[in-house]
């Protein structure tokens, strides 16, 4: 029985034993697992740490990040506004309260200098009332050395950084009604510079370099804006001024023609008068000449006869020159009705060519015509378009040497006919052709030394062509011969 | 039978003139215009720092006649607009006849304890109510008094722990000098005013902050009121230094960063969010002296968020206003943003209305203010939670149709 017991108490003590050795492990156990969680939440606790200090940089980085990516925003938008307008009062009225929000500001006065009055001008006032922006204009005038001085220095001040010989920032704050702010130089290449101040009431907000540098490039923008409208308005003026020279010119120019018109119509009215004077009393003569010539106050001595017949031979050339002056002179006045009707030309060259047949035939020249069927229509005066040929025509003729060659030739463009007179003659001077066709102008050559002429011909025909709303012009070379063309309407 | 109704209507008005009595009439004027000329019941009034003055209150007064004015300062004002650092602004409500107010007023709120006082503002909102359903609290306090949570405890001592409120510590223009509560005629500094709704009342209120937990949770072991002397016996500077590898002297210098991106967050038995508690200063001993008591014993842990954690919080306070608000019909809404997280947000500030309009519609009638502090619980649905002081949280207020 007590071998039982202890038996019982022997095993009752092992399992006590084991039930305590199994315990203390699990303890142990439990107590490692608690070290080991500890250890864990010490470890999470200095990793939570090392994300609190990452975070806190990156707060700040990001802070500065959105600021900058908001503020150049701005700035592009403001410069593209800025970029639309050329006039100098409208660059800064581009500036407006949304632009400094999103700049991160409330507030923004902007002043320049003028030169001539010695004194700031406001250019630009965003947040302040009428009595505020006084009292900032008074004090801004009685410190003009201080903003002169970092105008002349190039100088961009805020609220974290104001040079000692400056205003005191709580002065500045005061005055402009702010907390933070910036003042910025406004530089141009030419013509008054200035400055901007920017400020915000929220003391919240600390002024970084972020901000320094977004205000200063604010501030350049508008300085080459101002450039660019101060550069804009000197080349409009000198526009202006240029247009208004041209204009006195034409002015002057218009006067002189006027002038030149009035002594020519005086010139044309002279010779008209004087060239009617000249014809009556000549009319006498060559009729009294003719009556002595005719012997009807009887037989003439031969050398009285001569003389006479000299004196009608010169009185005709006279008679010819003051018709062809008249002619000029009615044509010059609009007084000589050019009658247009249609002709053709062909008919015409053949009634030249019978006209001058007997001296072509004496000198051996051959005469042709070459009038294309598109051509054989012309709308011209008649006895005026005549005039033209016997003049080209004769002149060809007196200045082409035995067995010569003219010939007439006529082309069409857009309406319009063009009538050469080509001769094989001695052809005129370079020099020459530009006068040709005025008044009483002769070639200087042998011809004209031993042919007489008036020097009044090409003149007519000139002004015939022109009054034909035509043109004339000669191409010759010395030597060769001369070819004159003018152009007509045609009829179709 | 003929049936005339009369539900509760609203005007809302705002004005930035820089000529205060201008102002306080145009922004009048647009509220009576809104409310389509019905005799306004109430007023809510509130007003960036420069219009804190008597004659804003008194012309506003004399505009409205003898109806009950409640407001405050702040930092800014919210409205469907935009936010504004300037202006005046008013809420005109007209009641109909099953729904009735009390507004009271306590003053020089530390002459006497905090929790008195609450018991005092809580008995004058009473006064007359006894027998009647009540609704919901709403109360503007002085910002920078360091006894908002003690009155808040002694007004739920006298209208129940549990009962619905929601309220605003008035803010200045983050200079932390001196803030106005409104009432009636008065300015008033160092005040509290109340007004208790009753009878047919619909709303609903959602609380967010968006801050989340980092790090091993401590043991506040020394504190008294808003200031805690010792974390696991240490000075409590410690432990911003220990997290943040900086010494007093620059942690002073960058408080106001690190008090508003890290608050210090109190866990509460029983709720799941954790309360938060700005730093506002450090005294040479190393005690952290925050906005709002944190009792001794307290659980506490740094927070951390993210602007976006932030706006998810916006977010998630409007949908919760808007859900137990029910199905009713949304007559306006009323928003205490913290100013803090306006400093937080910086030039993001404005994506908090928008993400409040787009949840609420960019129609319905908004106003609101950036606080110093924000009363409410933390859990407020069915009435249930308990209502604390706040950091840095978001409290909407969306009232429907009677």
């Amino acid at each position: 029985m007590l071998t039982l017991t202890l038996f019982f108490l022997c095993c009752t003590i092992a399992g006590l034993a084991i039930y305590l050795f199994i315990k203390m492990q699990r303890l142990k156990e439990a107590d490692d697992k608690v070290t080991a969680l500890s250890t864990s939440l010490e470890e999470m606790d200095e990793q939570a740490k090392l994300i609190m200090r990452t975070d806190i940089e990156l707060n700040k980085a990001q802070e500065e990040l959105d600021k900058k990516i908001s503020g150049l925003n701005t700035l592009q938008k403001l410069s593209r506004e800025m970029s639309t307008t050329l006039e100098e009062k409208q660059i800064f009225q581009k500036i407006n309260k949304s632009h400094l929000e999103d700049l991160g500001f409330e507030n923004a006065v902007a002043f320049l200098w003028k030169t001539l009055e010695r004194e700031f001008q406001l250019c630009l006032n965003v947040g302040y009332s009428e009595a505020e922006i006084l009292k900032i204009k008074s004090a801004v005038s009685i410190n003009k050395d201080h903003y002169l001085e970092l105008i002349n220095h190039d100088r961009t001040i805020s609220s974290t950084l104001i040079p000692a010989d400056f205003l005191p920032k709580d002065k500045i704050c005061e005055l402009y009604l702010v907390c933070a702010f910036i003042i910025c130089p406004i530089l141009t290449q030419e013509g008054d510079q200035g400055f901007i101040f920017i400020g915000t009431s929220d003391n919240e907000i600390p002024i970084t370099e972020g901000d320094r540098e977004l205000i200063a490039v604010l501030a350049n923008q508008i300085g080459q804006t101002l450039d660019n409208a101060r550069l804009f308005e000197k080349t409009w003026r000198s526009q202006q001024e240029l247009e208004l020279k041209v204009e006195e010119r034409t002015r002057q120019l218009t006067g002189a023609l006027e002038e030149v018109k009035k002594i020519s119509k005086r010139k044309s009215d002279f010779i008209s008068s004087v060239s009617h004077e000249i014809r009556t009393p000549l009319t006498s003569i060559k009729g009294y000449a003719a009556i002595l010539l005719a012997g009807k106050l009887g037989t003439l001595p031969e050398e009285m006869h001569s003389r006479l017949e000299k004196m009608n031979r010169h009185s005709d050339e006279l008679v010819h020159m003051v018709n062809d002056l008249l002619d000029i002179s009615r044509i010059e006045s609009g007084k000589a009705e050019i009658k247009k009707e249609n002709l053709n030309l062909k008919n015409i060259t053949d009634k030249i060519a019978d006209l001058f047949s007997e001296q072509l035939k004496n000198k051996n020249i051959n005469f042709s015509s070459n009038i294309p069927d598109n051509c054989q229509e012309i709308l011209a005066d008649r006895n005026q378009i005549e005039r033209v040929f016997i003049n080209l025509v004769g002149n060809a003729l007196k200045f082409t040497p035995q067995n010569g060659k003219i010939e007439i030739r006529a082309s069409s463009i857009n309406k319009i006919t063009q009538i050469d007179v080509k001769d094989t003659g001695f052809g005129i001077p370079q020099d020459a052709q530009e006068s040709i066709f005025e008044e009483f102008f002769r070639v200087d050559n042998t011809i004209n030394q031993e042919v007489k002429g008036t020097g009044l011909g090409l003149a007519l025909v000139k002004h015939i062509i022109e009054a034909h709303q035509g043109k004339i012009w000669v191409k010759s070379k010395v030597g060769e011969g001369s070819t004159f063309s003018f152009t007509l309407g045609a009829t179709k | 039978m003929r049936y005339i109704l009369t539900l509760m209507n609203i005007g809302i008005g705002f004005s930035e003139s820089k000529d205060q009595i201008q102002a306080v009439n145009a922004a009048i004027t647009q509220a009576i215009v809104e409310l389509k000329n019905l005799r306004p019941s109430i007023a809510i009034i509130f007003t960036t720092i420069e219009f804190a003055n008597p004659l804003v209150l008194k012309t506003a007064n004399y505009l409205l006649g003898e109806i009950p004015i409640l407001g405050c300062s702040s930092l800014g004002i919210i409205t469907n607009q935009g936010i504004f650092k300037h202006g005046f602004s008013i809420l005109l409500i007209s009641l109909d006849q099953q729904t009735f107010f009390n507004t009271a007023l306590i003053k020089e709120l530390n002459k006497i304890d905090p929790i008195t006082n609450g018991k005092n503002l809580g008995e004058k909102l009473l006064y007359g109510c006894n027998n009647v359903h009540r609704s919901l609290s709403i109360i503007f306090s002085d910002g920078l008094t360091a006894s908002t949570a003690g009155i808040l405890n002694g007004i739920q001592e006298k209208l129940g722990r549990s009962f619905p409120l929601i309220g605003a510590s008035a803010s200045d223009n983050l200079t932390f000098k001196k803030t106005y509560q409104y009432f009636n005629k008065e300015l008033c500094s160092e005040s509290c005013s109340g007004m208790l709704f009753g009878g047919k009342f619909n709303f609903g209120i959602g609380i967010k902050h968006g801050w989340n937990p980092l790090g091993k949770m401590r043991c506040v072991t020394k504190s008294s009121g808003n200031v805690i002397q010792e974390i696991e016996n240490r000075p409590a500077v410690k432990l911003y230094q220990d997290y943040l590898a900086k010494d007093t002297w620059e942690l002073s210098k960058e408080l106001k960063r690190v008090s508003i991106f890290y608050p210090i967050g109190i866990n509460l038995p029983g709720e799941k969010e954790y309360l938060l508690r700005n730093v506002i200063s450090i005294k040479d001993d190393g005690s952290l002296v925050t906005q709002g008591d944190v009792p001794e014993n307290s659980k506490i842990r740094l927070m951390i968020s993210t602007k976006d954690s932030c706006f998810a919080a916006t977010a998630s306070a409007c949908h919760e206003a808007k859900k137990n608000l029910g199905n009713k019909k949304i007559k306006f809404v009323i928003i205490f943003d913290s100013a803090l997280r306006f400093s937080l947000l910086g030039r993001q500030h404005v994506k908090e209305l928008a993400i409040t309009k787009d949840v609420f519609g960019a129609d319905t009638p908004l106003i609101g203010i950036y606080t110093y502090g924000e009363q409410g619980s933390l859990n407020p649905i069915n009435y249930l939670g308990r209502s604390y002081f706040h950091n840095q949280t978001i409290s909407v207020l969306a009232v429907g149709d009677q």
